[in-house]
Order: C-alpha cells, then structure tokens, then sequence
C-alpha cells in the first residue's frame, strides 16, 4: 500500500518556480567574481597561424586572457578528440580559440575583440556525404592517435565510428519476401534551445590546486570528468555544485561553458569566474542534436510480417564526437523499431565534419532512427493494403518476445500504447476537406527505446532526530519533475510524510555517485535505490519501536510518520518515537544502491548482451493534421500520446513528460529549421530559429500506459525521451493520408509540402 | 555619468542611479537583485525576461532603464507580497504548469496581467497573451489549464 506513490501530487518545487525563487545557474554571483568572454573561429576549418592577445591584455579590467596552448589535454566520452580551447586548428565555426576574464561582462567583450588571430583557411568538409570519399579532407589527421574506448573506427578518415550488426539472412528473406520497400529518409540538426543559456561559474584554489564550479547539468559526474580531462587533473580535484537547471533536454552534459570558466579560474588570483554564453553563440557553438541520413529496406510476406530489414546509418558528429559515438551505435539499432523482424542488418557509421558539435539529446538517437522506421512501416502499410496500425500491431513487441540480441523482453505495453492512441484519435474517420483548400488526415507512430544499461545509482538517506528525511543523491532536477517523484519514493519507502522528506542539490564532493540524469534512467535506477535505502531506515525503525514498546517488529508498520501495531492501531509516531531518544540524538543513515549488472532480466545471446536494456519504453502517439494546400502550412490539430511508464509514480509528472515530448516533437518536425552554408549557421537567433509556442500548440491527450515491470521500483520505468520521438513521423503519416505526399527528409516545412503537391500534380494530371 | 531612476518596483517607491546604457532587466537583476526575472536572449525574442510596466507585460531586455523612470514596474517578486501566492500562481502550483520553471516567471506575470484586463478571456486570448514566451520543456498545455482555472472557469 502506498500513500503517495501513484498520486497526482503538486510538485515540491512548485513554490520556489511560480515565485521567481528558485536560483538557477544563471543567478549564481560570488565576492569578486569575473566575468568571460570568448574568441570564436569565423571559419569552418583553418589553421591558426598566430594569436596576437597583446591589447587585449592590456585592456580595461582584463584579469587573465588563455589560450588553447596553455591547457593542452583533450577529453570526449568516447574519443579524446576535444580541447577547451583550440590549439594549432579550429574546426567549426564558433570553434573556442581565446578566453578573457575581466570585471564585468562588457570590459571582458571589449578585450575579446581585441584579441587578434591570424588564420590559414584549409579546405572544408560540411556535407556528411562527402566525408567519407577519398579525398575528402581530414578533419582530425591525427584520430588514430587519440585516446578512446573500445568501438571501431576507420583510422585515416573521418569515420569516427563504425558499427555493424546482423542476425539471419537478410538476402534470402529479401529474395523470398512478397513486398520489398527501400527509402531514404534524413533528420536533420536541431538545437536544445534550453531557455537557460549555457552558464558556469568557476573557482580555483592556489594552495589545493582544487576547481569548484557552480554549473547547471544533467550528469555532474560525468561533466567533472571531462573537465578533469581537458584541465589535465585528477577527477578529485573538481567539484560541481549544482543549481537548478533552467533546461537540458541532453545539452549540458558536456564542458562548454565550464570549460571557459575553469580554464580562466586557473588564471587569476583565486577569483571566480563567470561565463554566460550569449543565445547565439548557445545556437552555434554548444551542441545540437546529431543529423543522420537513414537508408533502409524492408522486406514483408503477403499477410503482413517483416521478414527481412536492412539499414545504412549515417551521422554527423560535427567536429567533436562528445556523446556521439553512443549515439551512432545505440541510436542504429533502435531502427529496427519495436517489431519482431527475424532478418537483420545494421551498418551505421558517423563522421567528423566541420560543423557545430552535436550530441546528446532528447531520445539518444531515437527521434532520428523512429522518424526513418515509422515513416517506412507507413509506406509498407499502405502498399500492402493493410491498415497501418493493425501492421503494428502484428508486428509489434508483446510480452515475453525476444529483442534483437535474444534478451527477453518483460513490461512491454506496446500493444496498449497503439490500441489507445488509435481509439483517442478516432482512428478510420476524418472530415477530409472542411473547406476547399484545406485536408485532414490522421496519422500514427510508435517508437521503442532503451536504457543505458548496465548503469548504477547510489543514494544515501538520512533520518534525522527532527523526523525529517533527506534524499542525498546526485541526480539534479532538469525540470523532469523527478526532485518530487523521488521524494513521494522516499515518503513511501521510509513510511514519513512527503512534506518531511527534502532532495538536497547535488554537490559531487558530497552527494554519492549516480549515472547521468539521461536516458530516462533515474526514476527507474535512483528509485530501485532509494526503496532499498528507505526500507532500511523503515525496518531500523520498527526494530526500535520494537524494542521501546516490547513487541515484535515483525508485525509494525510504519506509513506516513505513524506505526501501526498488528492490528492495524496506532502505536506511537515516528515524531514521538524519536523524541524519547532525543538525549542520544539518534539520527539514522542507510545508504542505497542499485545496478541493473546483475540482473537477470539482461540475459541475451553470449556476446551481445551489451544490446540489452533494464527496460524498454514504449510510446505511441496519433496525429491529427490539417494541411493548408495553397501555403503548405500544417496545422496539427490533436495528439494522441500514449506511453508504458511502467507505473505513473506521479501522473501530473508523467503527463507534463508527454505533453512537453510532444510539444518538442511537434517544433523539431515542422518549425525548426537552421540555415546552414558552408558549415556556418546563418539563423543563429530565436527570431529566425523558430521553436513551438502556446499558439502552435495542438489538442494534446496523454495517455498513461502501465505494463508494470518486476524489477522496477513500484512498477515505474522512464518517460522522459520517448514522448518526442513518435511526433513528427505521425504528423508526416497524417500529411500523407490528409493529400498523399510523403515528406522524407526532416523538417517537414511549407516549401517541401508545396513542391510535393505541385510535384503529385503533374504526375497526376488527370487528378 | 549616471541618470537618477525615481520608479514605482513591486508597490514601493525606488530611488537609484544608474548608468543610462543599461537595460530595466540588468538593473533589475544587477542593481536591484531582483533575479526572478531572467534572462534567455537578451534582445526580445524568447519572452523570459517579462515585466510589468505600467501593467502592460514587456520584455525587459529591450527596455532601457531611463525608460522606466517615474513608472510602475512589476516583477514576479511582486506577486505574492505577503507571502500568498496569487490566483494565478496558485493555479499554476496546482495544474504543474511549469517544469524546469525558468520561464515561469514571465508566464505567471503575462497570464496575471491578461487576469486583470478581462476576467474571462478566451483561450485565444489566453494563447495571444502568452504568444511571446518560449517555454522548451512545453508546458503550455497545462498552462493553459492553469489560466482557466485561474478564471474560475475550470473550477
């Protein structure tokens, strides 16, 4: 029995956000603290010939002005191929060449435009096609000596990774399938745009030789390592505090702005340094979410099941791989979609080009790979003549069946996901034409993702001689909601009152290791966790309630602050309990842990137990679009988006999941476009980089799926990234029922629509 | 050289010198500490940095603050002076009309201001209202939600 888990509580970080008090990375402001600024390449691929900082040191207010020579480590994720600061080349532009601190914001611009660096251009490469031909230019000439982790590359090219991966006989299947469907379908780059810009205040102390940083991050251990990387120390010597993050969506997880700060921290007389990157230079020069050209083939029998897929994955990491290379790997295999297909094969390969970095973000791969499978199970449907979502339906995970890898796959609510999305949405009737230049239509789509498995999460809680219980663990609130869903955990698994239990910001000197709040992972892991520890401090407890009132723990239970004897009375509170100990000032601590390493759910075919996952979201979401035939302008009418979250701990979070998935969905599928020429992006504004507002926003119907999975904490599995992949596919499904075109290369904006139309018109004459 | 600001901040009458090239959202932040206001673009297009002047939402980035002399300026810090959220921040506290929360503070202020010139606009005006601020992690639905119950009418 819970008493707030599953329950629509208001969010515990409702006062401190409706009141403007909540203090984000941007509001951080210390004793003498500096302010940076930064030198940024103008070109996509040059060699730099001199810098000239001279009178920039001179400057008014300048208090230290780095170069790229004076911190010369490289640090990435997977490949150590990225300098805080360029040394000897720049890659892109917005590339970080110089960094000046001085007194205020506009001293230290003053001085950053008077920094002088000469430049030698060398030859570009900006189209991920050309990349990999053989006279293609180089973008890191030295890749094969960099330091990484185990994944394949092609050495002497600009392939940064290169995955293969295959099951059956994908030529016999194709050789006997009934139906064969080829396509070619593109994701193209967008940008987090978090509302908060990236912000980083750093310290350094002389005398320990020990960086302290105020950041805004989504995976604190894994930033202070990089930065440790790239700043050429110990992981012990950095310590990230964390305030409230004013927005990921996966963009700050990697040092940028942390990275100015620090390197110019290490620069001055202890003072601490501020780097706010303006809005433009967040467009540009932080991270976007990775482009991929997706070729894939798909063989059906007659009566509706794939047989056979093929894919051939291309991505672009930019210049930088950051959180790519996973990307390129995890994100290839979630192509083959949530449907059983015996025959496979996977070629996915990334490459360097001279462009903005680009990484992790919203769906790790998974809003690329779902837009090229969903639009392609829509064109199959259809020329089968089989309605698209009994096609899913038959071919879609159930309970039980076996992922790629062999791994059984358990609390698979697909099935569900489909069939209420399709009822919500009033599958099979629409007005077609409610006036004569315009056309509905309904479209659906689903998407499978995993976790980041295996992966750990510790926590530690404490139970004060106050009655009061701190959640001590580094796993930030990014506006997910989670900092109020792990407490109603904690409530529940300690037996207090959620107004009794607080979730202290992460300090990665002193809150316990986590993964990264990333891959919808933390309510699942963090959670696992937290029953364990909770229950410890539960059972602590009744033992000594036990020992106080003569009676066997065994039969007490502790909920909501009281203890009940076996008969269900009241015994004593734990207020009371404790109060009679006040003199020894008894407080109780238990630490909590889960890893999903062990556990038998993972088990798969010996050597590709790596492709499992803890466990699998499952989302589906039905569109209804309306289609302006003389402007091409779409209007998205209603969604429909149904997820398996396992257990809602707390609908209200999970609804604001999906309805933001969708919103984010809808802007990446039909609004958000960057104009990019030769590497340089020309629409670096919010005024001409257009995000969803209020008024773009569609009739929006979450719909909470509960499959329930075993080993999960309550039942609940993640919902953070699935919601925004199903959307644009579903919206491009819906355009095509709605006047029969097929937009396959992202984002699906007026001008395509037109073309397309005016295109199936002279195909059609007669139509 | 510094301009002498006589302005009207949250119901209180303010009295400050400042240097006349600085915008209303830097003196608000920088020399009045009001951080509630926030900053996402600096040159009016994201909507986070709204204020109230004169009752009429502007975004404070694009307002110099010699322009807000001898005028009212309202910011989200105002809104619940003794402690008592206002309706609309009740509303929103109970929808979870915000996520990461960083354009909470201009959506409170706009939606509160709209409250004050029609008690019951429709949801386009509500939308038209809100047009202007970004919110990435889409809140809008329940916003929305929160602006009706905010009327009454979802009550």
């Amino acid at each position: 029995m819970t008493t707030y888990v599953g329950s629509r509580v208001p969010r515990v970080d409702s006062v401190d956000k409706v009141t403007g008090h909540a203090i984000y990375g941007v509001d951080v402001a210390l004793p003498g603290m500096l302010h940076g600024a930064v030198v940024r390449s103008p070109y996509p691929h040059a060699r730099i010939v001199a810098i000239d900082t001279s009178a920039a040191e001179k400057a008014p207010g300048v208090k230290a002005v780095v170069t790229g020579k004076d911190f010369p480590h490289l640090f990435g994720a997977a490949i150590k191929d990225q300098p805080f600061l360029a040394i000897d080349r720049v890659r892109y532009v917005g590339d970080p060449v110089v960094a000046v601190a001085a007194t205020s914001e506009r001293e230290a611009q003053y001085a950053r435009d008077l920094v002088r660096v000469e430049y030698e251009q060398l030859p570009a490469i900006t189209d991920m096609r050309l990349a990999l031909a053989d006279d293609a230019p180089l973008v890191h000439p030295d890749m094969h000596t960099y330091e990484r982790g185990g994944h394949e590359i092609i050495p002497h090219t600009n392939c940064n990774t290169l995955y293969r991966y295959q099951r059956g006989d994908v030529e016999a299947a194709f050789a006997e399938a009934d139906l064969v469907v080829e396509g070619e379908y593109s994701a193209h780059a967008v940008s987090h745009v978090a509302l908060e810009v990236h912000v980083a205040v750093a310290q350094y102390d002389q005398f320990s030789g020990d960086y302290t940083l105020w950041v805004t991050t989504d995976r604190p251990f894994f930033l202070r390592d990089d930065l440790a990387g790239g700043l050429g120390v110990d992981g012990s010597k950095v310590r990230l505090k964390v305030a409230q993050v004013g927005g990921s969506f996966g963009a700050k997880g990697v040092p940028i702005a942390e990275a100015i700060a620090a390197v110019l921290a290490r620069n001055t007389d202890g003072r601490p340094v501020k780097v706010e990157l303006t809005r433009e230079e967040c467009l540009i020069a932080s991270q976007l979410r990775v482009p991929a050209i997706m070729k894939l083939k798909t063989g059906v029998n007659k009566d509706g099941f794939m047989i056979a897929r093929s894919a051939d994955v291309l991505w672009d990491s930019g210049a930088y791989t950051a959180y790519t290379v996973g990307v390129a790997i995890r994100g290839s295999q979630t192509i083959v979609g949530p449907y059983r297909i015996p025959n496979l094969r996977i070629l996915s390969r990334q490459v360097y080009t001279n462009k903005a970095i680009t990484g992790s973000y919203r769906g790790y791969g998974t809003t690329q790979v779902t837009w090229a499978c969903e639009s392609q199970m829509d064109e199959i449907a259809r020329e089968l003549g089989i309605d698209p979502v009994e096609f899913r339906l038959q071919n879609g995970y159930e309970e039980g069946d076996s992922y790629l890898n062999g791994q059984i796959m358990h609390g698979v609510g697909l099935r569900e996901t489909i069939e209420t999305a399709r009822d919500e949405i009033g599958w099979g009737s629409v007005d077609r034409a409610p006036a004569p230049h315009l056309r509905r239509g309904k479209g659906i789509a689903t998407m499978i993702k995993p976790t980041m498995t295996p992966s750990s999460s510790n926590v530690v809680i404490n139970l004060g001689e106050d009655a009061r219980v701190q959640v001590v663990c580094a796993a930030p609130e990014i506006g997910s909601g989670q900092d109020t869903v792990l407490a109603q955990m904690a409530a529940d698994a300690v037996g207090v009152p959620l107004d009794d239990v607080s979730v202290p910001a992460t300090d990665t000197a002193l809150t316990p290791y986590n993964g990264p709040v990333a891959s919808s992972r933390t309510t699942y892991h963090m959670g696992n966790a937290i029953v364990s520890a909770g229950n410890e401090i539960k059972g602590k407890i009744l033992e000594l309630a036990g020992k106080t009132f003569g009676v066997d723990p065994d039969y007490l239970e502790m909920r909501d602050g009281e203890i009940f004897d076996g008969e269900g009375e009241l015994l004593v509170t734990l207020k009371n309990l404790l109060a009679r100990y006040h003199g020894e000032g008894l407080s109780l601590t238990a630490g909590g842990r889960y890893t999903s390493a062990q556990s038998q759910l993972l088990k798969a075919n010996p050597g590709e137990e790596w492709i499992s996952s803890i466990f699998w979201m499952l989302c589906t979401q039905a569109a209804e679009i309306e289609v302006d035939t003389e402007t091409g302008v779409i209007r998205v009418i209603k969604v429909a988006a149904s997820a398996d979250v396992g257990k809602a701990i707390n609908p209200l979070t999970c609804e604001q999941q999906i309805e933001g998935g969708v919103v984010m969905g809808l802007s990446n599928g039909i609004l958000e476009d960057f104009k990019i020429s030769n590497g340089r992006i020309e629409n670096g504004t919010l005024a001409d980089y257009k995000v969803a507002t209020i008024q773009d926003m569609p009739e929006i119907v979450p719909i909470l799926v509960e499959s329930v999975h075993n080993e999960a904490p309550f039942g609940a599995k993640g919902i953070g990234e699935p919601a925004a992949a199903a959307t644009p596919p579903a919206i491009a499904n819906a355009l095509f029922d709605a006047v029969g075109i097929r937009i396959t290369d992202l984002p699906i904006t007026p001008e395509k629509v037109l073309a397309a139309l005016s295109e199936k018109k002279e195909a059609e004459p007669g139509d | 050289m510094t301009i002498h600001l006589e302005s009207t901040i949250n119901g209180r009458s303010v009295g400050i010198n400042v240097d006349p090239t600085l915008t209303l959202l830097e003196v608000l932040r920088e020399n009045l500490f009001l951080i509630g206001t926030k900053e996402g673009c600096g040159v009016g297009e994201c909507g986070t940095c709204v204020v109230l002047l004169d009752g009429t939402p502007v975004t404070s980035c694009l307002v110099l603050a010699g322009d807000a002399d001898g005028r009212d300026v309202e910011t989200v810090e105002g809104l619940a002076p003794d402690g008592e959220l206002n309706e609309v921040q009740q509303a929103f506290v109970k929808s979870g009309a915000f996520q990461c929360g960083f354009c909470t503070p201009a959506m409170v202020l706009s939606a509160t201001a709209l409250l004050r010139r029609n008690s019951s606009p429709n949801e386009e005006e509500m939308k038209q209202a809100l047009g202007g601020i970004l919110c990435r992690c889409g809140a809008y639905p329940k916003i929305l939600e929160a602006i009706i119950a905010a009327t009454g009418e979802g009550a």
